[in-house]
């Protein structure tokens, strides 16, 4: 239907106007070079553009979904600028473009898209009901409890699954995406104050959206039939499990909301509460990092009955900082495991063997001044702990010896070590509330013995090995956080999980409280931060002290201590490989690479344009042609080209497209003090610098070569038709300058802007040819790539053709490499010929750098 | 003569803000908070210049930009939105506008957008009606 549209508008056009007798052409010839450069920039802008989506693509900075969807927009409408004003150039000449782009346009579109891992699901299903298999429906942390309770007969607090789907409803009523999409897309920062502001406003958006009928009836109808079957109306703990969750890497770990202890009534308000905490700012961060696709993460949510739990925490099958210690570790604390989760207070500890029987090996019984408990009303509360409870286990031997089971039972089950949450609820039977895989890092050595610097403070627990030095930057509240500096040292009294929104900055976290078994802990862990918890004293610590942590060695020094250091933190782009940068190749497949290369091949026409890149390339190749021909055709004599006189007429011509003269002139001929072209002038400086010494001696056999080549090769032609074929012809204005040039075999083309508007300037210089064999043309090409490389151009070559490209640089600077190109295309001629005796080459190689060194000093003089 | 820049956004503040730092740089602007108050504005002073947002409660600045292309042949329209949209990028430049530029841009390059489509436009006129020449003279580029 596009299409359609685009051939509408063909047709809408409206004639060209009509020039009356008398009219100089003027008018007209400034609208086609005002077309032309409004091509010309188009054509700079979808370069620029491709090659930041290329950069992209080497994964090494995570970017998201915006950047994508941004940069596919920017350079779609680049092209469509290309296309519509070749066609003011030369209207209805290529009628066939518009199809051609729109073809491409929409394969684009489709890989962005890309396919969304969904289908057809129920609002809401029982939580008995869901097994693995339902994964794309209610996440996996659902359906990994939903099979705990039917496959194992686990203990599983009773209850039912707000599906994928209905997330999918609640967006689609609202028209939710596109709004998310644009205030993602508007921001488009990093920095702290913006991501929690872009969080904020994400949530609302969220938390007010109105929940459709037939999604607040299915909610409530599974509550009734909840109620029915526990024979109760109970209070209601929601949990996040988001679609997405369940990839190996990704944990999640504390990311989303918990709401516990929802009276029925609230149930619908407490959902969308859940569902909003996609966009916190640690689950926007997480996502960012790992290259996870926010539109195509649906956020599912458990509702179970509530475990009024007497003591509970997490376990792990394993060591998580030390693959190699398989013992089961359980953190337990009084009340309600979120005491654990958050890292909120010191827990108890124990370890288990894992042999059958399981057996204690250990425990540290902690202090704990209070628990969470829930709140009649609703809600949790803290309540302090008194007396002699506070040095009493949290749980029995025998409970942590059941909780074990229960953990070995899921690692047999759902394969690899695991981690979970689990209670004891009041009759004393252990409930489980949660198990996913459990992440691991390997242990890093023990820190260095350091002789003659004490530690500021030792001790605590290292929940993810390394040492990393910083400033301390202590952070309590949201409003610390927005002055999160990059590469602090992120000191916290409690370890809660939405510090993790700063991981991504932080050289290393320091917690006064917490334990092991925090999410603020995993997710450490996982994005290979060092973290030390449990320190005590570090509350005290100064802000903008610099420190080193040595999280495995368990201390804090002053200042930066190298030898700590050691190897740099191995940042590890968890984007590479993941569904945000597999969309970006997809998308770059279609636009970036180049098939239409010679223009004088058959095949450099529209149906052949398989890329956004070839469109340019075709594109602009004719735009340049047809305003040439156009100022050849119409024989303005004010327009005419003009040949230049340089002491005697010289085989080249002028066209001055706007303001390239000084004066108007009237006879045949222009002179270099008439050319008000700075680009050109600075070109022909670097033409003029240094005499020309000829064409390099070469050796017999290279000659017959030579001619060979000269008579078997047809394809050595300029892009345009003949008389003009031996002719070098230049287009100006003041600030623009395009040069067809052709010598002998050897044809270059330079195209530059070099204006106020620096970003708006660039310089392209492709040359091609010779008359020796192709590896000798090559080697050649080759050589004169290697020159301009080391000199800043964007260099790409094939065979024995390359364009170099410069972009967005001070006009000055880019005339000092006009001069460079100028030079390059007189004394890189019929090189080519010497290309297979390494000692001449490197004789012309130091001539050439030599020269290129005098030039840029400003040495010599110039022509003009 | 000031180019005059007609801005049409529903954000409010996002309006003013604009309108401050394009007054500032020596521009004549005018501002509409949704299409239907933008296209009643156009018919009492044309502007050279439509800075629309293309998501917009009631008409959408694609169908706005449809509307003023219709009504106002030679006002450019220049799309200035957070929706990074290939189809409606598409759609935008289809039905006319001038460019599809995307939040946040920088100002300097919004008034270089604009400068290029105020030219384009004396352009247009120029030869519509055969005048020689728009404002921006001949011949006054320095050596």
């Amino acid at each position: 239907m596009l299409l359609e549209r685009l051939r509408g508008w063909l047709r809408r056009r409206a004639p060209q106007p009509a020039h009356g007798a008398g009219d100089d052409g003027t008018s007209l010839f400034r609208e086609r070079y005002h077309a032309l450069r409004l091509l010309l920039a188009a054509n700079n802008k979808a370069l620029d553009t491709m090659a930041e989506m290329e950069l992209a693509a080497r994964a090494e900075e995570p970017f998201g979904m915006a950047f994508v969807h941004s940069r596919c927009t920017a350079v779609g409408v680049s092209v469509y600028a290309m296309v519509r004003h070749l066609d003011e150039l030369a209207p209805g000449s290529y009628p066939e473009l518009f199809p051609a782009l729109s073809a491409i346009q929409d394969r684009i579109r489709e890989a962005v898209a890309g396919r969304k891992p969904r289908r057809e699901a129920p609002l809401v299903v029982p939580l008995a009901a869901v097994d693995r298999g339902w994964t794309p429906d209610v996440g996996s942390k659902m359906a990994t409890l939903g099979e705990a309770a039917g496959l194992l007969g686990l203990n599983v607090p009773p209850g039912f699954v707000i599906t994928g789907a209905a997330y999918e409803l609640l967006l689609a009523h609202n028209d939710l995406q596109p709004e998310i999409d644009r205030l993602i897309q508007t921001s488009d920062s990093d920095e702290p104050a913006e991501i929690f502001a872009l969080s904020s406003r994400l949530r609302q958006l969220v938390v007010h959206a109105e929940v459709p009928a037939a999604l607040a009836d299915a909610i409530a109808g599974a509550y009734e039939a909840l109620a029915a079957a526990v024979g109760s109306r109970p209070a209601i703990a929601l949990r996040s499990s988001a679609v997405g969750e369940d990839s190996a890497e990704a944990s999640f770990a504390g990311q989303y909301a918990t709401e516990l202890n929802i009276r029925p009534e609230h149930l619908v308000d407490a959902y969308r509460q859940v569902v909003a905490s996609k966009y916190s700012p640690q689950a926007m961060q997480y996502r960012l990092q790992r290259g996870l696709r926010d539109d195509w993460l649906a956020m599912c949510v458990g509702c179970m009955a509530m475990v009024d739990a007497r003591a509970g925490g997490v376990a792990y099958t394993a060591n998580p900082g030390d693959p190699t210690d398989r013992r089961v570790v359980i953190s337990a604390a009084l009340g309600l495991p979120k005491a654990v989760v958050d890292g909120r207070f010191v827990a108890d500890e124990f370890i288990l063997s894992r042999e059958r029987p399981v057996r204690l090996a250990a425990r540290h019984i902690a202090a704990k001044p209070g628990r969470l408990t829930l709140d009649p009303a609703e809600g949790v509360v803290r309540e302090e702990v008194v007396g002699a409870q506070q040095t009493a286990p949290a749980v029995s031997d025998a409970e942590a010896v059941s909780v074990a089971e229960i953990a070995l039972a899921l690692e047999d089950h759902f394969g690899g070590p695991q981690d979970i949450e689990w209670a004891v609820d009041p009759d004393g039977e252990v409930v489980v509330l949660q198990s996913r895989p459990l992440q691991q890092v390997a242990a890093a050595a023990p820190g260095a013995e350091l002789a003659g610097v004490s530690p500021l403070l030792a001790g605590g627990l290292c929940v993810s090995p390394g040492a990393a030095a910083g400033r301390v930057s202590r952070v309590e509240r949201d409003s610390d956080a927005l002055r999160f500096g990059d590469g602090a040292v992120l000191v916290v009294q409690h370890p809660l999980p939405r510090w993790a929104a700063l991981l991504p900055r932080a050289a290393a976290v320091v917690a006064a409280g917490g334990g092991i078994a925090g999410h603020l802990a995993t997710v450490a862990r996982e994005s290979g931060v060092p973290a030390l918890f449990g320190l005590a004293g570090a509350e005290a610590l100064e802000e903008g002290l610099e420190i080193t942590v040595d999280a495995s060695g368990r201390a804090l020094y002053p200042g930066r201590i190298d030898a700590l250091l050691g190897a740099e933190r191995r940042h590890a782009s968890a984007i590479a490989g993941s569904p945000v940068h597999a969309t970006l190749l997809d998308a770059l497949a279609l636009i970036a690479p180049l098939n239409l290369l010679d223009p004088s091949d058959v095949s450099f026409r529209p149906a052949s344009c398989r890329t956004l890149h070839d469109i340019t390339r075709f594109c602009h190749e004719k735009a340049v042609r047809e305003m040439f021909d156009f100022g050849r055709q119409h024989r303005f004599p004010k327009h005419e080209s003009k040949q230049l006189y340089h002491n005697v007429p010289m085989q080249w011509w002028v066209l001055d497209l706007e303001d390239g003269f000084n004066r108007p002139l009237t006879g045949k001929y222009v002179r270099l003090a008439d050319i008000g072209c700075r680009p050109m002038l600075a070109l022909w400086r670097g033409m003029v610098a240094v005499p020309w010494e000829g064409p390099p001696a070469m050796s017999g056999r290279g000659f017959a070569s030579v001619l060979f080549e000269a008579t078997a090769n047809p394809a050595l032609a300029t892009p345009f038709r003949k008389p003009y074929a031996q002719q070098n012809y230049f287009m100006i204005s003041s600030t623009f300058m395009n040069l067809q040039s052709r010598f002998g075999f050897h044809f270059a083309a330079v195209e530059t802007v070099a204006g106020e508007r620096d970003h708006e300037n660039y310089l392209g210089f492709s040359f091609k040819g010779g008359a020796a064999d192709l590896e000798r043309r090559a080697g050649r090409v080759a050589m004169i790539c290697e020159i301009l490389e080391e000199r800043g151009f964007a260099v790409e070559a094939r065979e024995d053709h390359a364009t170099a490209r410069l972009a967005g640089l001070p006009a000055a600077v880019m005339e000092r490499q006009l001069e460079l190109v100028g030079y390059l295309i007189m004394h890189t001629r019929q090189l080519d010929m010497i290309m297979n005796d390494p000692a001449v080459v490197a004789h012309y190689r130091a001539k050439i750098v030599a020269d290129l060194e005098r030039i840029a000093s400003g040495e010599p003089g110039a022509g003009g | 003569m000031a180019i005059k820049v007609l801005l049409v956004d529903d954000e409010t503040s996002f309006v003013e803000t604009l309108k401050r730092r394009l007054t500032l740089r020596r521009l004549e602007v005018l501002t509409a908070a949704s299409a239907a108050e933008a296209l009643a504005l156009l018919s009492e002073q044309e502007p050279d210049v439509v800075v629309l947002d293309v998501r917009m409660p009631g008409m959408s600045g694609i169908e706005a930009t449809r509307e003023i292309r219709r009504t106002h042949p030679t006002v450019e329209v220049i799309l200035l939105t957070g929706h990074a949209s290939l189809e409606a990028s598409m759609e935008g430049m289809t039905m006319g506008a001038f460019d599809y530029l995307l939040k946040p841009v920088s100002i300097d390059e919004l008034i270089f957008k604009i400068e290029d489509a105020h030219r384009r436009r004396n352009l247009r006129r120029a030869g519509t009606e055969g005048e020689p020449g728009g404002p921006d003279g001949h011949g006054g580029g320095g050596g």
